[in-house]
């Protein structure tokens, strides 16, 4: 046999390079209709309208600020903008450099793209547009930060750093939330509505004398126009609120070209606003300070992301959304669905925390937590950092049984609304109320890191009070019951992998004398026939153990069962297949160098 | 009073082959309780007086309050049989004291579940079949049942009085009835034969067939008649039963038997089993409701039947009940046939081991269980949980098949998904306590050897309903059971008081433990399912969550039905979806799979488990598949065993054997959550045709196989013209001639199908036969009892899923609507998707 030919088996589709291209990019003509244009060839209207939607002349003001000795305060400033703007970037680098006075020897700005050597992803462009050195005081050097790799509402400090910057500028919608490290100035733009068409809308939803209680809220940009859409409409509605920017006092961040009012009281806050008109002092300050929102209707300017527009129908009585000139009220996302995602996660025996931000205050004192809540839980985690996480990219985890997702609130939680997700996805809200031992369930839906944060501590005194007592009662040799899972109807007995340690570690030490007897003739040492890994269970590895095809050769012996009638099937012979990483493989490389 | 101890039913317990377990099994009211109160009145747990009235198996309060046996109890009882009967049992036994397990299962079509679990612990049946109602659907089924499980049936032919009283025929008409009966009981019996099991018809003849009322606890078989005339005619008592069934005549003149109706004169003659055994019963009746006072001594007297005081003191039909109790006793009747016809546990279990288990069937575990071995290794099936007066506890109860189980030994519990050398679902537990399962109370025991029935203490918290308890690592399961009928009744519930909630779902995993058949959930939209088999078993679930297990008052929708989607052609071209990084493709059709195919793999006779070339025959001769296809089922879906099929039909496509996990996950997925529903899929076949996958195994991993899958399996699914199924219940309905025309009208009304309605002989009665969609069950039964003033009332089984003709895309349609609804509930886009979604093009 051997000594015949190698031929390879027929393909039964033809393939040829065609077959793996890439997909062609669709170039899409931007209209910049956030702008207003009138005529949107005309360059000089374009930098004009950038200029002031933008407010370019505030944020070279703040550019243009000092330290105390003297020198510029910021000197290597990142611009950040999420896809839908990021058009408008290269005029604004223009601008700046123009009016800030950087000199720049190769002004290629539109075109040439370097991609800077310190950062190594790919996913990002950025534009150095003075590579001259640090030394010189005067002088400043911006970049441009595009395709962040998390949510676009936030402050991409990864990117950031990559060149030292000291300073990023967010263009757009933001999300407000406090980052770690650098400081922050927010242009949100000026974005323009019909705000006529807006009031007569406005009063079909809420007829004049039916006494609604209202409070108006927009995404950031609109925020601006608040103020005087109350003022238009508090005569006729007695009721209205409007809310106003916040940030947080402890934040290092600014906004630029527009003032939220900051009014001596404190003003009631909630979800990064500030609910105007109401004190802060004059609500109950209990627990559940939120409750009284329920008696309000929310009527909100565009529509935000899935995950804020989740939190705001929680909170208010209900929401109405104005956008593209129309009043909508729903489809909303569901809640009850995360109901059934939380008892999902209750059975569920491992757990993935996506993480899906890094520049968010108290992401890792957070990461930490929940591990170590999970783990004390019996449950197994694992910890994976995905950059734009996607259905494909999550589903190559088939190991996970459970999602967690940290991210941002406004945009940086993944939603699944048409069970698109091969397995589903909850917050660490909800993997919290999941992993305490009584079923609870609120009704509520919060995400920011701080409240679960003093969740998780309320809980941890709870449970030092109790004392350690059924520890002892664990390490008895009876196993401990199924759990039932209510979404299907059945115990399911790998919910707490961890627990089962005793039991395994047993099992394993036999299996690990059994096979060092017969591994003479195996050619590779499997680890996966192993549960256990240096005292703790893996569940990947238990996984690995219930697949079908676990590794190359691991089909052979099937398939000489079946190769009976099929004919004499024999293994191949070893041959020295090509090396390499995907980007490029050995024989790309050599066949590069030839040519 | 109670005529027995405990130590004596546990001496019993290991002479096994004088143990007898069976079930008493019927269609609703033909009075299974009642008869079984006979048989514990000879035990001497209740009182005479009261049998026939107390149905003391019916343990519970809404039991008691409605008549009607909910769930099935069991209650073991000792019996001792005279020397000469004991010569007739034609298997091993050992002296003249017997341990009969009886249990006592609900009549309602609604509870078939609990049947099916009373059944898989016994060896026998008795069947009772109302005398004037005769073989209706639900004897039927539960009789089907037994014969699947390899259990041999006995006869019981009940409400004999009520013959002579309400419908006064005469001896022949009730012979006739009698043998018609019979006859039916048999052909249900003969298309179910099991070689291994043997005959399993009832003969009069033969004494399984009895005769009686349980209400006035009489019984009779022809082999007790035959007992008291074989001394007076010197006949062998065989001989003499033949002569007492069928076309046998005596001719008082010439004294000699015959099998001609007509004598030598050309004079009728009477049939033996009127002259001699109706003839007695039907004078006593007559003198004694006739008020013939001077007759009924000397009656008594040349039947031997002595009355004590006060008895004499009686009239009517109390004295009719005193008097036919003592002639004859209906526990002697129906001991006689149990202790004489029915197996014992060795007996049955030689024949019953290779269905009962799992696994190989020549390891140790199943020769155990063959032999009935109380010394080997423990095998032990838990078919059912019974609450306990601890509430939220339950008593693991189930039958000993091979070993002893002992109070404190430590035992391995295995689930339904344990497979032998995993650890999913294997639990290890010490056994707290064993007890004797006794009606409403409890008895403890110290161990309970091979063969007999037993209630575990300490187990219930790692077992939902049911599952196998051996002490041997080797053992593989015993089988599950599988339920004649299925949870297609659903509602949603929800507390009325949020706080409520943990008790809620605490409340549901208490009600999925006590019944053997119904499902919680939750659905899509995040509610609360129920679902059960019919309006019946839903209202007694919901009725116990509400006041027992969950204990708070409850919100509960309107009942809706649980659908499934289907498609009905081929797929009209190739479905092909690409993987998100565009370099891997799968080619696949999708075509409908025989609905004998999906059956069978519904009552498991075509499953993952089997070996694939076992399987790969049954699907080629018996559904005429391609034996290369059916070699090459990948898997089974939803849930790894659901009627729906993957097959490789691809040519030497490389790397396929790395997808295919992926592609299994994926199936199970798109199957449980269906393209135009999101319902479980069912009958469809898809045939991967081809498969394009990149060659770095990084670029056709989980995450690029998984989705593309899926996506192709619903874009083949949508391109085979989709359809939903329905399920469809068969109703049956006994009523006098004048209310048939208020039940076609009901049914038409309803989109009911009347299948057959037939006269039952001898009687006024017309059985009405028809196939009604259970969407259009609710609110039926109250329908139908207005347009027939009362007179008709329908059972209800469910039968079959049907596609519900129409377009599902279109919300004019029927289906369209139910589509468009319950995509909206679920908060999907209203439309159902067009291929193209999931369809990518070269």
């Amino acid at each position: 046999m051997t000594s015949e030919e190698l031929v390879a088996p027929a393909l039964s589709t033809y393939q040829d390079d065609t077959t793996f291209e890439f997909a062609q990019v669709v170039s899409e003509k931007n209209l910049r209709r956030h702008l207003n244009l009138k005529d949107p060839q005309d360059q000089t209207e374009i930098i004009d309208k950038i200029n002031e939607y933008y407010s370019l002349e505030q944020v070279i003001q703040f550019l243009q600020q000092r330290g105390e000795d003297g020198r510029l305060k910021y000197k290597r400033v990142t611009l950040q903008f999420p896809d839908s703007l990021v058009g408008d970037s290269a005029t604004i680098v223009h601008e700046l450099q123009r009016r800030l006075g950087i000199t720049c020897s190769s002004i290629d700005t539109s075109s040439s793209c370097n991609c800077n050597s310190k950062s190594n992803s790919n996913s990002e462009c950025c534009q150095k547009v003075d590579n001259d050195n640090d030394n010189n005081s005067q002088s400043q050097a911006i970049w441009i930060l595009a395709d962040t790799s998390y949510s676009p509402c936030c402050v991409d400090e990864v990117a950031a750093e990559h060149v030292n910057s000291d300073l990023v500028i967010h263009f757009g919608d933001a999300c407000l939330n406090i980052i770690d490290k650098l400081p922050v100035a927010y242009v949100l733009g000026k974005p323009q509505i019909d705000i006529e068409k807006l009031i007569v809308q406005f009063k079909q939803r809420f007829p004049v004398d039916e006494g609604h209680k209202i409070i108006l809220m927009s995404d950031s940009p609109h925020t601006y126009l608040l103020r005087d859409l109350y003022n238009l409409l508090k005569d006729e509605y007695p009721h209205l609120l409007y809310t106003d920017l916040a940030i947080d006092n402890n934040s290092s961040a600014t906004i630029i070209g527009y003032e939220p009012i900051r009014s001596n009281e404190e003003a009631f806050r909630i979800l990064n606003r500030n609910i105007i008109g109401l004190n802060a002092s004059s609500i109950d300050n209990e627990e559940d300070n939120t409750a009284f929102l329920q008696e309000y209707d929310l009527f909100h300017i565009t529509k935000p992301e899935t995950p804020r527009l989740l939190q705001l129908t929680t909170t208010f009585n209900s929401v109405t959304l104005f956008a593209d000139g129309n009043i909508s009220q729903g489809p909303f996302p569901n809640l009850m669905r995360r109901y059934r995602y939380m008892h999902m996660a209750r059975s569920a025996g491992t757990v993935g925390l996506l993480v899906n931000t890094l520049s968010l205050m108290n992401t890792k004192k957070l990461i930490n937590q929940i591990g170590q809540k999970i783990k004390q839980a019996g449950k197994k985690h694992y910890i994976f950092v995905v950059g734009k996480p996607n259905v494909a990219k999550l589903a190559n985890f088939e190991s996970i049984d459970m999602w967690c997702i940290l991210g941002c609130d406004h945009q940086g939680i993944i939603i699944d609304q048409s069970n698109e997700y091969f397995k589903p996805i909850v917050t660490p809200y909800e993997l919290l109320l999941a992993l305490s031992d009584e079923l609870t369930w609120t009704g509520k839906w919060i995400t920011d890191f701080n409240s679960i944060l003093r969740n998780l501590s309320n809980e941890e005194e709870e449970e030092e009070e109790k004392e350690e007592e059924p520890r002892n009662n664990e390490q008895q040799e009876e196993d401990k019951p199924p759990v039932f899972d209510p979404v299907t109807g059945t115990f399911v007995s790998t919910s707490q992998p961890l627990r089962q340690i005793n039991h395994l570690s047993i099992t394993a030490e036999e299996e690990q004398e059994e096979d060092s007897t017969n591994s003479s003739n195996s050619l590779v040492k499997k680890f996966s026939a192993t549960i256990a890994i240096k005292n703790t269970v893996s569940t990947s590895a238990v996984h690995l153990q219930n697949r079908h095809w676990t590794g190359l050769g691991s089909d052979f012996n099937t398939e000489d069962g079946e190769g009976e009638e099929d004919g004499n099937e024999q293994g191949a012979i070893l041959e020295e297949g090509r090396g390499g990483i995907a980007r490029g493989y050995d024989y790309d490389n050599s066949l590069k160098k030839h040519s | 009073m109670v005529a027995f101890t405990i130590e004596q039913i546990r001496e019993l317990m290991d002479k096994v082959t004088n143990v007898r377990n069976m079930s008493v099994i019927a269609h609703v009211d033909h009075g299974k309780s009642t008869l079984t109160d006979s048989l514990v009145q000879r035990a001497g747990i209740i009182s005479a007086a009261k049998a026939g009235e107390a149905r003391f198996t019916d343990t519970r309060k809404d039991e008691q309050e409605r008549g009607i046996t909910i769930k099935s109890t069991a209650i073991s009882l000792y019996a001792a049989m005279g020397d000469d009967d004991v010569k007739e049992i034609n298997q091993k036994t050992v002296g003249n004291s017997f341990l009969i397990n009886l249990i006592d299962s609900p009549g309602h079509v609604d509870f078939s579940s609990e049947v099916t679990a009373a059944l898989r612990v016994t060896d026998g049946a008795l069947v009772v079949v109302d005398c004037v109602e005769g073989v209706c659907v639900q004897t039927e089924t539960v009789l089907r049942q037994a014969l699947g499980e390899r259990i041999k049936p006995v006869v019981i032919i009940n409400k004999v009085d009520r013959a002579l009283l309400e419908l006064q025929v005469t001896k022949e008409d009730l012979y006739q009835s009698f043998s018609r009966t019979v006859e039916s009981v048999n052909v249900i019996i003969s298309t179910y034969v099991d070689p291994v099991l043997g005959d399993c018809q009832v003969y009069p003849e033969k004494g399984t067939v009895a005769f009686g009322s349980g209400l006035h606890g009489w019984a009779f078989t022809v082999r007790q008649f035959a007992t008291r005339y074989s001394k007076k005619f010197g006949v062998d008592r065989i001989k003499m039963m033949e002569r007492l069934w069928g076309d046998s005549y005596f001719n008082p003149k010439t004294k000699k038997w015959t099998n001609k109706d007509k004598d030598t004169d050309g004079k009728t003659l009477e049939r033996a089993f009127n002259m001699f055994v109706l003839d007695p019963i039907f004078r006593l009746f007559a003198a004694i409701m006739n008020f013939k006072k001077d007759e009924i001594p000397t009656l008594l007297e040349k039947l031997e039947i002595q009355l004590k005081g006060d008895e004499k003191d009686l009239e009517g039909k109390a004295l009719l009940k005193v008097v036919m109790r003592k002639f004859l006793p209906a526990a002697d009747a129906l001991l006689e046939m149990i202790i004489l016809h029915l197996p014992s546990p060795v007996t049955a279990q030689f024949y019953r081991a290779d269905t009962l288990y799992e696994g190989p069937s020549d390891d140790a575990s199943c020769n155990a269980i063959r032999n009935c071995d109380p010394k080997a290794d423990l095998m032990l099936y838990v078919s059912k949980m019974v609450p306990t007066s601890d509430k939220g506890r339950f008593y693991a109860f189930g039958r000993v098949f091979a070993g002893t189980v002992k109070s404190g030994q430590k035992v391995r519990i295995q689930g339904p998904n344990y497979v032998v050398g995993k650890k999913e679902d294997l639990f290890l537990k010490s056994i707290q306590r064993t007890v004797l399962m006794m009606g409403r109370f409890v008895e403890q025991i110290d161990d309970c050897p091979a063969g007999n029935i037993v209630g575990l203490v300490g187990i219930d918290q790692y077992l939902l309903k049911s599952g196998t308890i051996t002490t041997n690592e080797a053992s593989h399961n015993m089988k599950v059971m599988k339920f004649s009928v299925s949870p297609v009744v659903q509602v949603a519930v929800e507390v009325k008081n949020a706080n409520d909630l943990p008790k809620l779902v605490e409340g549901l995993k208490r009600l999925s433990k006590s019944d053997p058949c119904v499902l919680t959930t939750i659905s899509e939209s995040g509610e609360h399912i129920v679902a059960g088999t019919g309006e019946l078993h839903l209202e007694i679930c919901l009725q116990d969550l509400e006041n027992d297990h969950a204990g708070v008052p409850l919100k509960i929708s309107p009942p809706v039905v649980s659908y499934r989607e289907t498609i009905e052609e081929e797929s009209s071209m190739v479905a092909l979806s690409k993987s998100p990084n565009k370099h891997n493709r799968i080619y696949v059709k999708a075509q409908p799979l025989d609905e004998e195919v999906s059956l069978d793999i519904e009552n498991g006779t075509i499953s993952d488990k089997d070996d694939f070339k076992a399987r790969a025959r049954i699907l080629a001769d018996k559904h005429g598949w391609d034996v290369t296809d059916a070699r090459k089922i990948w898997c089974f879906g939803p849930d790894g065993n659901g009627p729906n099929v993957v097959v490789d039909q691809t040519k030497a496509v490389q790397y396929l054997n790395e997808i295919k996990d992926s592609v299994v996950a994926a199936f199970q997925w798109a199957t449980k959550e269906g393209p135009v529903l999101g319902e479980n899929v069912r009958s469809v076949r898809v045939n991967i045709l081809d498969v394009t996958l990149h060659a770095d195994a990084i670029h056709r991993g989980g995450g690029q196989i998984i989705p593309t899958m899926r996506r192709v399996t619903y874009a083949s699914m949508l391109l085979a013209k989709p359809a939903i199924q329905e399920p469809v219940f068969l109703v049956e309905i006994q009523c006098p001639e004048n209310a048939i025309g208020g039940i076609y009208s009901v049914l038409n009304k309803k989109r009911g199908q009347v299948i057959s309605e037939e006269q039952r002989p001898g009687t006024p009665l017309f059985t009405v036969k028809a196939h009604l969609p259970v969407n259009e069950s609710f609110g039926f039964t109250g329908e139908l009892r207005q347009a027939t003033g009362g007179q008709a009332f329908p059972q209800m089984i469910f039968d079959h899923w049907q596609i519900l003709g129409g377009d599902v895309a279109d919300p004019a349609s029927k289906p369209g609507a139910i589509v468009k609804a319950k995509r909206e509930r679920a908060g999907y886009k209203a439309e159902v998707p067009d291929y193209t979604e999931y369809y990518d093009k070269l």
